[in-house]
This record gives C-alpha cells, sequence and structure tokens, in this order.
C-alpha cells in the first residue's frame, strides 16, 4: 500500500466516531434522496444519487470494518482503497457534492451525507490530493495571522480610508468602525473587502449598536479541506480576540459556511464552551427590526425579490425566520422560490467549490436548478446572506441569462433606510 | 422427536445468535467516540429528536417521500410486516393457544409485508437507479426477509409450515446481523443525530411546521415549500 | 520589497472581483507562468492588501511591489519557483 493510502486510512479510522458509523452503516440503498441533490436534478444520472455517491466510501469502509466486505467482498461491493479510488473520492467529495444536507433532510434515515464527505475531504488532504487552491488559501490565511503586527498596521490604515467614507456616506461626522475595542458589545467578523463592512457599519452606527470590527476575516477554508488542525488556526485568532475584546457576542458576516463553522463547530474544535455568544449577522439584523430599532421603507425596494437559502445558514444553522422578517420589512415584493427555507435548493457553489475554477463547468450546470426556481420566481433581484452563494449566482446570472442582481441583505436594509439617493447609490455598487 | 420441535430449537438457536451479534454491534457503537457537543443550542434538542422519530417519519413530511409516496408506503407495509413477524415467531410455540381471528390478523400484516418486500425486490432489479446502487447483499435480504414473511403467514394459518417457516427464519436470523439487514439498529442512531442537529440548531421548529398537512394548516408555510406550487415541481420531477 | 521599475510579462485584471477570487486568479496565473516571470494585479477588492503578501510568503514566490492608486490596487508578483 503506497503512503497516500495508507495516510487516507489512517483519517478514516481515527474519525471514525459514532455520527460517521451510522452514516456508513445504516443506508438501506433504497435510492429516495436522488432528486433531492441538484446535481441529480439538473443530470438525472446514477453516479448524482447522493447513495450513490456516498457508496463509494462505504466500500472502502466495509473492506476494512464489515465480517462479509473482508472475507467476501463482492457480495457486499467491498473494495480495496488504492490511488485511484483515491482520486475518485477527492474529485466526488470536493466537485459532486456541496455538502448541503438537502438529502439528509430527505433520507428516511438521515443519513448525513455532509460528514461523510468532510471526512472524505479530510483524508484527500492529509494524503495530499485535496484541490491545491483550496490549500493555498487555507495556508494563506493561516500566513496571515504568523505577522500580526503587520497586517494589524495595513488593516486599521485601511479601516481608517473607509471611516471616512462612512462619514460621508451617512452624513454623520462621528460614525465610527471601531477595531479593537475592549468591552464592546459586539464583535463583528467580516470578510475581505468593503462590501461587507461598510453596509453593516451604516447599520450598527444607525442603531448605535456598542461594536468592534475584528482585525481578521471569517472565511474558513480549513473548514472546506475538511482538515481541522488548519480550521483551527483560522478561527482561533477570532476566538482569542473576542476573549481579549471581553465582548459579549461574535457576529458573522453574510457567509454561510463562516457561521456555521465558528457557531457549531468550533466549540467541538477547541472542546470548549466560548464565554461569549456566536451567531449571523442576519439574526442581528432581524432583532434591530424586531425590537422597531431601524428605520426602513420598504418602498426603497419596490422591485420583485426573491431570497435564495443558503444550505449552511438554513439547514445547517437555523437561520431561515430572520431572513424572511428582514426582507418582509425592506422590500415592497418579496416572493418566495419554490422550493424555499429549509428545503431550497443549493446554488452550487457551495463547499468551496465556488473557488475551484477546474470545476467551473460543473458547478454551473449544477447550478441549473437554481437558476430556474429564480426565473419562475420573475424577481429582478436576488439576495443571499452568504458569499460563496452569492458569488455563484453571480456566475448563474451570466451563464443562464437571468438578468438579475444579486445582492446582500445588509444592502437591501442600507436602501430601506433612504439614506440620500447618492449615498444608497454608492452602497449598493459596492 | 418431531421435525416441528428440532426447527424449532434450530430457530432458537439461531435467535439467539442474531441476539449477541446485534448486541455485540450495539456495544461497538457505544464504544465509538461521541463526545459532548460544547456549542451553544439555538433550541432544544429533545424537539428535534421527538420530531425525527415521529412527524418526521410521515409520508409528506420530506420531499423525498412526497415525490416516492407508494415507494415509501410499500417500505413502510413491508417494514410492518416485519414487526408483526417477529412478534408472530415469538409466539409461534403457542399458536394454537391463540384465536384463529389474530392469526388471521397477523397472517394478513406479515403476507402483505411479503407481497410488498418482493415488490422492493423486483423494483431493485426494474429501477435503472436501484439496479446502479444495489449489492448481492441487497438483492438477497430484500428476498430472504420477503420468503421468511411468506412463511410466517402460511404457518400462522396452517401448523403444517412451521417447519419450513422456523428454518427460513433460522436464516434470515443468522443473516440479519451480518449482511445489509443489520442497518435496523443503526436506524435508532442515525435518526438521533438527525434529530439532535435539527433540534439543537433551531431547524426542527420549522420543520415540525412543515409536516403539518395543509389542510390542517391555520395559515400558509412561510418557510418551507409545500404548497401547491412545490407538489407541481415534484409531480414535474417524479415525471422525470 | 523592490522600488525599481519592473514591466511585467502579463497584466491580471482583477478589478471588481471579490475575496478570494483575485488570489484564486493570480495562484492559477502564477502556476501557468515561467520561472522569473513577472506579473501584474490590478483589483479594487482592499483585502488584496492583505492576501497578496500573504500568498507570496506562503507560495514561496517574490511580491516585488504593492500599492494603493486611488480605488484601485496595483502589485506586482514575480515567480521564483
Amino acid at each position: 500500500m503506497d503512503n497516500a493510502v495508507t495516510t487516507a486510512l489512517a483519517v478514516l479510522e481515527k474519525q471514525l466516531n459514532r455520527p460517521l458509523a451510522a452514516a456508513l452503516e445504516v443506508c438501506a440503498r433504497c435510492g429516495i434522496c436522488a432528486e433531492s441533490c441538484h446535481y441529480y436534478v439538473a443530470d438525472p444520472k446514477l453516479d448524482h444519487v447522493p447513495a450513490q455517491r456516498a457508496e463509494q466510501l462505504r466500500q472502502v469502509y466495509r473492506r476494512q470494518h464489515d465480517f462479509i466486505g473482508k472475507f467476501f467482498p463482492t457480495w457486499v461491493n467491498a473494495e480495496d482503497l488504492d490511488e485511484n479510488k483515491l482520486e475518485r473520492l477527492a474529485e466526488i467529495a470536493f466537485s459532486e457534492c456541496t455538502l448541503c444536507r438537502r438529502c439528509t433532510f430527505n433520507c428516511p434515515m438521515g443519513v448525513d451525507t455532509p460528514l461523510m464527505m468532510r471526512v472524505i475531504r479530510a483524508m484527500a488532504t492529509a494524503a495530499g490530493k485535496a484541490p491545491e487552491i483550496l490549500v493555498m488559501l487555507a495556508d494563506s490565511a493561516i500566513e496571515k495571522g504568523k505577522d500580526p503586527d503587520m497586517f494589524r498596521a495595513m488593516f486599521k490604515e485601511q479601516i481608517a480610508q473607509m471611516e471616512q467614507e462612512l462619514r460621508e456616506l451617512t452624513g454623520n461626522p462621528e460614525a465610527t468602525i471601531p477595531v479593537e475595542k475592549e468591552g464592546a458589545r459586539v464583535l463583528y467578523v467580516a470578510l475581505a473587502g468593503a462590501h461587507t463592512i461598510l453596509p453593516p457599519a451604516i447599520i450598527f452606527n444607525a442603531v448605535k449598536e456598542d461594536w468592534t470590527l475584528s482585525l481578521y476575516e471569517a472565511a474558513n477554508y480549513g473548514v472546506f479541506l475538511g482538515d481541522t488542525a488548519r480550521a483551527k488556526a483560522i478561527a482561533g485568532r477570532i476566538i482569542e480576540e473576542a476573549k481579549r475584546l471581553k465582548v459579549e457576542e461574535v457576529v458573522v458576516a453574510e457567509c454561510g459556511h463562516a457561521c456555521a463553522s465558528l457557531v457549531w463547530d468550533a466549540p467541538n474544535w477547541f472542546s470548549e464552551t466560548f464565554p461569549f455568544k456566536t451567531r449571523s449577522i442576519v439574526e442581528l439584523f432581524a432583532e434591530y427590526i424586531e425590537q422597531g430599532r431601524l428605520h426602513l421603507d420598504p418602498t426603497a425596494n419596490p422591485e420583485p425579490i426573491t431570497y435564495h437559502d443558503s444550505c449552511n445558514l438554513a439547514r445547517t444553522s437555523g437561520i431561515y425566520r430572520e431572513p424572511r422578517v428582514i426582507l418582509n420589512a425592506v422590500a415592497q415584493n418579496f416572493v418566495e422560490m419554490t422550493p424555499h427555507g429549509l428545503e431550497n435548493y443549493c446554488c452550487g457553489g457551495g463547499g468551496g467549490l465556488v473557488a475551484l475554477p477546474e470545476y467551473d463547468e460543473k458547478r454551473l450546470r449544477a447550478g441549473k436548478p437554481k437558476a430556474d426556481q429564480i426565473k419562475k420566481t420573475g424577481a429582478r433581484t436576488v439576495a443571499a446572506a452568504c458569499e460563496n452563494c452569492r458569488l455563484q449566482l453571480g456566475d448563474l446570472n451570466q451563464y443562464y441569462e437571468l438578468s438579475v442582481k444579486v445582492t446582500a441583505l445588509a444592502d437591501l436594509i442600507v436602501k430601506a433606510m433612504r439614506l440620500p439617493e447618492k449615498i444608497a447609490m454608492s452602497v449598493a455598487a459596492e | 422427536m418431531n421435525i416441528q420441535f428440532i426447527t424449532s430449537i434450530i430457530a432458537l438457536v439461531a435467535l439467539i445468535f442474531s441476539i449477541v451479534v446485534f448486541a455485540s454491534r450495539w456495544q461497538a457503537m457505544q464504544r465509538l467516540p461521541f463526545g459532548k457537543d460544547r456549542s451553544i443550542p439555538k433550541d432544544s434538542a429533545w424537539k428535534g429528536i421527538m420530531y425525527a422519530f415521529t412527524l418526521g417519519m410521515m409520508p409528506w413530511a420530506k420531499e423525498s417521500t412526497r415525490i416516492h409516496m407508494l415507494a415509501y408506503l410499500r417500505g413502510i407495509g413491508f417494514h410492518i410486516g416485519i414487526f408483526a413477524g417477529l412478534a408472530a415467531l415469538i409466539a409461534s410455540p403457542w399458536f394454537e393457544n391463540i384465536p384463529f381471528a389474530i392469526r388471521a390478523l397477523f397472517a394478513v400484516l406479515t403476507g402483505s409485508g411479503a407481497l410488498m418486500g418482493a415488490a422492493g425486490g423486483v423494483m431493485r432489479v426494474a429501477e435503472k437507479n436501484l439496479r446502479g446502487i444495489s449489492t448481492r447483499d441487497d438483492h438477497a435480504a430484500v428476498w430472504l426477509v420477503s420468503l421468511w414473511l411468506g412463511a410466517m403467514a402460511f404457518a400462522l394459518i396452517a401448523p403444517a409450515f412451521l417447519p419450513a417457516m422456523y428454518v427460513v427464519s433460522a436464516a434470515m436470523l443468522v443473516y440479519a446481523p451480518l449482511g445489509k439487514i443489520r442497518h435496523c439498529i443503526y436506524f435508532y442512531f442515525a435518526r438521533l443525530f438527525y434529530g439532535l442537529h435539527i433540534g439543537r440548531r433551531g431547524v426542527a421548529s420549522g420543520l415540525i411546521e412543515h409536516s403539518i398537512p395543509s389542510g390542517r394548516r391555520s395559515h400558509a408555510p412561510q418557510f418551507g415549500g409545500v404548497g401547491a406550487a412545490s407538489a407541481r415541481l415534484e409531480q414535474e420531477a417524479h415525471n422525470g | 520589497m523592490s522600488t525599481t521599475i519592473t514591466k511585467p510579462d502579463q497584466v491580471l485584471d482583477l478589478k471588481g472581483l471579490l475575496c478570494p477570487m483575485p488570489i484564486v486568479r493570480l495562484s492559477i496565473a502564477v502556476k501557468k507562468a515561467g520561472v522569473g516571470a513577472v506579473l501584474e494585479g490590478i483589483a479594487t477588492d482592499p483585502g488584496v492588501m492583505a492576501d497578496v503578501p500573504a500568498w507570496a510568503r506562503q507560495s514561496g514566490n517574490e511580491l516585488v511591489s504593492i500599492k494603493q492608486q486611488g480605488k484601485e490596487y496595483h502589485f506586482l508578483v514575480k515567480k521564483t519557483k
């Protein structure tokens, strides 16, 4: 057995816990999961049936762990892991499943497909078979944390420029983007770039939130690799910052995987219940609206607007009510996709796929059910509370000629705040 | 010693084997790591677990079972037959003391379970995707259990079939914990973990709202797609 | 970082791209280029000011220069291996 295969098998053994064993053992191969997968809906073939995809890992598991698989492998289709099989597994887990959890919700057993795909990703990453770009993005993010002083100085300079822009936009000379403010109530973790900093900053200043901006960005490519060590290195800096600043809560930008991993996975990576609450900014915005702290005019967004539920927010994190609280408050004509909410189709860009150009064609074809859903709504604007979804929706917009505008919820809120016209336009253009 | 006694002893030994292997599988699962979840829950774990084992199993609760309603109901009928068959197997030494009406009822349950199992066996061959994902184990399991249910139905009506039923039972009981039939114990684990996920993360409330059939729902579904439009889309998917 | 003027072999228009796409495009272009090639990137996402230096360190390539010009960010990288 070569080194890559041995390494991959060792990872499988190490990660074999009770939920994984249940997912590997329980599938009855009834096949009714087929239509729950957007890959299958786009291209109905056997390889796109979730049970068939997971079966590839089960075959390896059975060869290692099952009595019949060990002695009569053909009876249960058990297979030894070799280099080819490992490469095929990696291809499946990184490019033919976005870990959207739709099949899990549709399975009579509740087979946890994302869990199995994450394990394959971990096996492939350890064996050097993961997509180079994901490894590069994760390692670049880790590299940034190695020289915090240099990045802190650069970051603060950029934020000072953004703060100036914020003051011009709001007409409020006291509007601020605080950084490293000790004792702030909220630590907001944005993504790289102004588009996830300025609109929330406008909203935070409007409601007079006691907030501070994190030095670090929310995106965590270690999660996509299924690599807990890398994911911990990236998330650990935010957790350390939140503890150092003694904040009450950490609020994550409109980004599905960053939110899901920081809220639900990070406490288990570190075996620790953090001394602060962690949630999505979508939940906080909905809270402001329900508390009447934001004055919003839905006529500012008169065109038909639909909402794409990020899988990581809806099915993984239970955030499906809050976006609708926001949309009903900021839009005059909010139309739902069919299906939506917990039954929504993945856009096809999840699981880090949107950052992998080698799989562009696969990704865009798998996005067809989403494109069809959008077309049927007749909406001119598609809102999404996840950066990866927005990138994919932007690509689907071009590929399927949807002629829609893709936007974040924060942008719609800012528009409904009725800032002067030129300001709203400037924010929307970000 | 008559043949019925000998075959019943064989079935008893097989039953003990089955229980011992299933118990060791259960214990092996319990030995695997399952750490305490340190994340702060958004809602009650119990709500999710309750949903996973009750409303969440209803045929209308999931898009997949709405699309494949007949196949799902066939599966339900098959599994009701299996539970009835197990109860009948335990009671088999005392069949002659059980009123015929009750035996007839169990014969109907196991007999229809056998037919539904056989239908499943045929579907596994006839349907392209099912054929593709099936292993030899899958085919063997569904026919073995169907045969067992059929034998049980006959044995419930006519004692002459008891020895044959015991022999088939013994084969099924020995095979059950080794092959695909063993998924029955993992069902409880998988459903529990699914329930924990949807409960703690605040998903279950939306699913509960979802799984109340539209006729009894007080208002239109807000957070899901179980409306008329969704049913249409599902029909399209079903029609291929 | 060098202050001498280096002529790029290739210019990457990364304007309008949001994180992580500028780094993804840069990484692919550098992979395809020959050793010693100099690539210029022009982006509008301020995230590149931190991301490009980190990418250069992580990948072992040379960041020749990086600077903000109005709303644009210009950088030069040299493929060293």
